[in-house]
């Protein structure tokens, strides 16, 4: 099973009970964003759409490289990042 | 930029320690003093960014916002003091920058920014500083920046984290690159949930230092770099972003050609059919399980109200729904007849709640087939 860290960003603690990293599982990053649902339910649709397209104020990085959608691949130890557009000012 | 004022006698003294700077020196001061900036949002971004570039001798600072100084402003927002409060911000601010630093011209602009006024708002500088509070002013600067091919920093706070990156024309790309679209709402303000005074002080730096090298052409600026700071882990996360070709600003077929207000998006029909709509005789065996939210004006809702609900207009839903996408069991949006409640229910949706729930005909139908003394205020 492969195991990565998920970074979370401030607006989607809510879900994780203010945790700014969980634990994930999963070879790519829609089995990563699976378990997280699974883990802490209706996080995934605050990310992705119903086309499995990344919503537009959010932004998925696995370690420092942009995933465009969520086939992208994570390998044991991997760091997912979820960020999502912030507005304060 | 003007090319090269000379320094005065003043000027030399005040700006010392940038002059013995090798990297930065007299050519560097030069181009601060020729530089024009504006500061979106005088807030807690705009307060650190314009002291520090007020102090590093950028020649024209403008600061744009059309708020007053409130009192819980004071906790983090550094250009203002207690004797401020209910003053003007860019008259607070250019009162306390021109005592900083007399050597400089400061324009103040009371303005909202617009859709409208944007373009004529950032026309007479060089580079622009957004510490706006609104995704839609962001993305209002973001376009008319691209659009006149001015240098961006852009930076916004939440709670305990920040982003900043910089934008520079034909070098990187575009706030649109970045985030290509956001609806208000998906991130509530730093008046719902709260932020951490210091924090805007950090990213607000940031900015001021981002302004100054890319003014003065020294280091290697955030352009093509998202950098996340989260205050609680102290740790800056940077992330590599690209220009996108499809980028409706500054991709190859732009389709954003002037700013624009931002358009509401509507759900499809697939996300509507996700809405349950449940009938007023059918609510009293399901009361203790919902969440009620009655999306009435105060002053209907003042008049008679479902036992347990709460007011939460549809006017001011935007800024109430992230607090409910954190509930995790199922919310019942009602109304008068059941048409502004559907609509909550679609931005609630769009927004990324998962339990939603319209009241069928609303509070009409429930006075109709259920509680027949229960007073409907007009509307």
């Amino acid at each position: 099973m492969t195991r990565c860290k998920v970074r979370v960003a401030s607006p989607l603690r809510s879900y994780t009970g203010n945790a700014a990293e969980v634990r994930g599982s999963g070879g790519s990053l829609c089995e990563v964003l699976a378990q997280l649902e699974r883990d802490y339910p209706g996080m995934r649709f605050r990310m992705i759409d119903e086309q499995d397209a990344i919503r537009p104020h959010i932004r998925l990085f696995v370690n420092s490289n942009e995933a465009l959608n969520i086939d992208a691949t994570v390998r044991d130890g991997d760091t997912v990042h979820l960020i999502c557009a912030l507005s304060g000012g | 930029m003007n090319q090269h004022p000379e320094l005065t006698k003043a000027d030399r003294e005040r700006y010392h320690r940038h002059l013995v700077l090798g990297e930065f020196g007299e050519a560097g001061q030069q181009k601060l003093k020729a530089a024009r900036v504006l500061i979106v949002g005088g807030g807690g971004l705009g307060s650190p960014a314009a002291l520090y570039l007020a102090a590093a001798g950028v020649g024209t600072l403008g600061i744009v916002d059309f708020d007053t100084v409130d009192v819980t402003n004071l906790q983090r927002q550094v250009l203002y003091s207690q004797a401020d409060v209910g003053v003007p911000k860019v008259t607070a601010a250019a009162a306390r920058l021109r005592a900083l630093n007399p050597l400089i011209d400061v324009q103040a602009h009371e303005s909202e920014v617009t859709a409208a006024n944007v373009m004529q708002l950032i026309k007479p500088y060089d580079l622009i500083v957004d510490g706006s509070d609104r995704l839609s002013t962001r993305y209002q600067v973001n376009d008319a920046c691209v659009l006149q091919k001015k240098m961006l920093v852009s930076a916004a706070i939440y709670r305990f984290e920040g982003q900043t990156f910089s934008y520079v024309p034909d070098r990187g790309p575009c706030y649109r690159c970045v985030f290509s679209n956001a609806a208000e709402g998906v991130t509530p303000n730093c008046a719902e949930a709260g932020v951490l005074g210091v924090l805007p002080g950090i990213l607000g730096t940031i900015q001021a230092t981002e302004a100054i090298k890319l003014l003065t052409g020294i280091g290697e600026p955030l352009v093509g770099r998202l950098l996340i700071f989260d205050a609680l882990t102290m740790r800056f996360d940077e992330f590599k972003v690209s220009r996108r070709k499809d980028c409706a600003v500054c991709g190859e077929r732009p389709t954003i050609t002037k700013p624009v207000d931002t358009v509401a998006p509507t759900c499809n029909a697939e996300q509507r059919a996700r809405i349950r709509q449940l009938s007023a005789a059918a609510l009293p065996a399901q009361l203790t399980s919902l969440r009620l939210i009655d999306v009435r004006e105060a002053h209907e809702y003042a008049v008679q109200h479902l036992p347990g609900s709460e007011n939460l207009p549809l006017s001011r839903l935007a800024a109430g729904l992230p607090a409910l996408i954190a509930h995790a069991g199922p919310v019942l949006f009602l109304c008068r007849s059941g048409g502004r409640s559907q609509k909550a229910c679609e931005q609630a949706v769009l927004a990324g709640l998962v339990n939603v729930v319209n009241l069928e005909g609303g509070l009409l139908a429930w006075a109709r087939d259920v509680a027949q003394t229960f007073k409907v205020a007009a509307p």
